[in-house]
């Protein structure tokens, strides 16, 4: 490495096999689940471990690669969604996702 | 057991403290009243050595060496009225943990001038590499301050969602324990699963349909969750330093002088850059998981 950034060849032939490996990815992460069934993805040090790369250059490759999984339309399409989820809601509450449930658990109480 | 550090400047208050036995159990219920009363909604403590599921360099000694405890404190939820807003901007700039991290402050200040011990909070920002300095959130579970839900937020059984904040001390305090059962998934979220496959959170950001969250309910559990952390940025750090990278790179690419201008005199790059001046911490950009869980929904629901 060397300086504060990866070349980006090294980004490019890295960076989905890292990404992966981290904490990027969460598929049962949660800590209730049981060891065998538990994968909470890796540490830096442990991906450059698995990969024999230096723990920076695996810092460096995973913040950048988190940033560029989506692109800039990501982020226009965040406020849409934002505005339409906050906006059903204020018009109608909890039946905009479950109002029939939360009356039958009151009634259960 | 005496209160360590006898050796350390600090005048009187240290010598007479550190001959004066200190009585564990008293002394958390006195830092539980003072959070209490100082605006905290729940406080818990988890044993410092705890922390396997973290990696190492992010576990308590990781940050306070030698520590026995974590004192976790959590409070300062949006109001009631908050959710209610049309607004989805409303939240982002009404939300924010620094509250709570104001009070560990303190807290942390209280157990070193009153029992000599080491405390230090876990800081509320991210380390070189993007990652939390310590995971609160973990701390939390632990804690038996809430549980980790389904959409991700620690929830309170009681109040649902709420912010916190960790102190680690080298002060030995009994570790209270997770909770049983946690608060996700609340029963109407078990029935609604059963009904249909799915619960408010995965409903209105499902991971298959372009927003971040998965999972399954089995057994009163939820399982095979899934959490798109990328996406998830793009929403909940809209306006902030994701969203300022993205445009920034967009405008140094771009070589007309003129579109560049628009760019950078954008809604979307103006409105990031008035959130990264609002604050010095993170602020929740996206709650709509949040907004819909049942957690807590009696203490957001009013006339």
């Amino acid at each position: 490495m060397g300086f504060y950034f990866v070349d980006p060849k090294t980004y490019k032939k890295h960076k989905d096999e890292i990404l992966e490996l981290s904490h990027a990815v969460q598929v049962n992460f949660q800590e209730h689940l049981p060891a065998e069934k538990r994968h909470p993805g890796f540490s830096d040090q442990q991906i450059a471990e698995k990969l024999g790369l230096e723990v920076q250059v695996v810092r460096e490759i995973r913040c950048v690669a988190e940033r560029d999984k989506y692109p800039l339309d990501e982020f226009e399409e965040a406020i849409r969604f934002k505005e339409k989820a906050c906006r059903d809601y204020s018009v109608r509450g909890m039946s905009a996702v479950m109002e029939k449930y939360v009356k039958e658990a009151k009634k259960g109480k | 057991m005496y209160a360590r550090l006898p050796d350390r400047p600090g005048g009187a208050q240290t010598a007479m403290t550190a001959q004066i036995e200190i009585d564990f159990e008293s002394a958390k219920s006195e830092l539980a009243a003072i959070t209490g009363k100082r605006g905290a909604l729940v406080s818990g403590v988890a044993a410092a050595d705890a922390f396997d599921a973290a990696p190492e360099g992010y576990r308590p000694v990781d940050i306070l060496p030698h520590a026995k405890s974590v004192f976790v404190i959590g409070g300062a939820q949006p109001r009631a009225g908050d959710w209610q807003s049309p607004n989805y901007q409303h939240m982002e700039v009404t939300s924010t943990s620094d509250r709570m991290q104001t009070l560990a402050l303190r807290i942390a200040r209280d157990i070193e001038d009153r029992f000599s011990y080491y405390a230090v909070c876990v800081p509320p920002g991210v380390d070189h590499g993007q990652q939390p300095f310590m995971s609160i959130s973990l701390a939390a579970d632990l804690a038996g301050c809430g549980s980790k839900s389904l959409a991700g937020p620690v929830l309170h059984p009681e109040y649902g969602f709420m912010y916190y904040a960790a102190i680690i001390t080298t002060m030995p305090l009994s570790a209270d324990k997770p909770l049983d059962p946690p608060a996700c998934p609340a029963p109407e979220c078990v029935q609604m699963y059963a009904d249909e496959e799915t619960t408010p959170c995965l409903k209105v950001c499902p991971v298959k349909a372009g927003g971040c969250l998965g999972g399954r309910i089995e057994d009163g559990r939820f399982t095979e969750r899934q959490y798109d952390s990328a996406r998830c940025a793009t929403r909940v750090q809209n306006y902030w330093v994701p969203g300022f990278q993205k445009v920034l790179s967009a405008t140094l690419q771009e070589p007309d002088a003129d579109k560049q201008k628009m760019m950078l005199s954008s809604s979307m790059f103006s409105r990031t850059l008035w959130s990264m001046t609002y604050s010095n911490v993170s602020q929740g950009q996206c709650a709509e998981c949040m907004r819909v869980c049942p957690v807590g929904r009696e203490h957001r629901t009013k006339k």
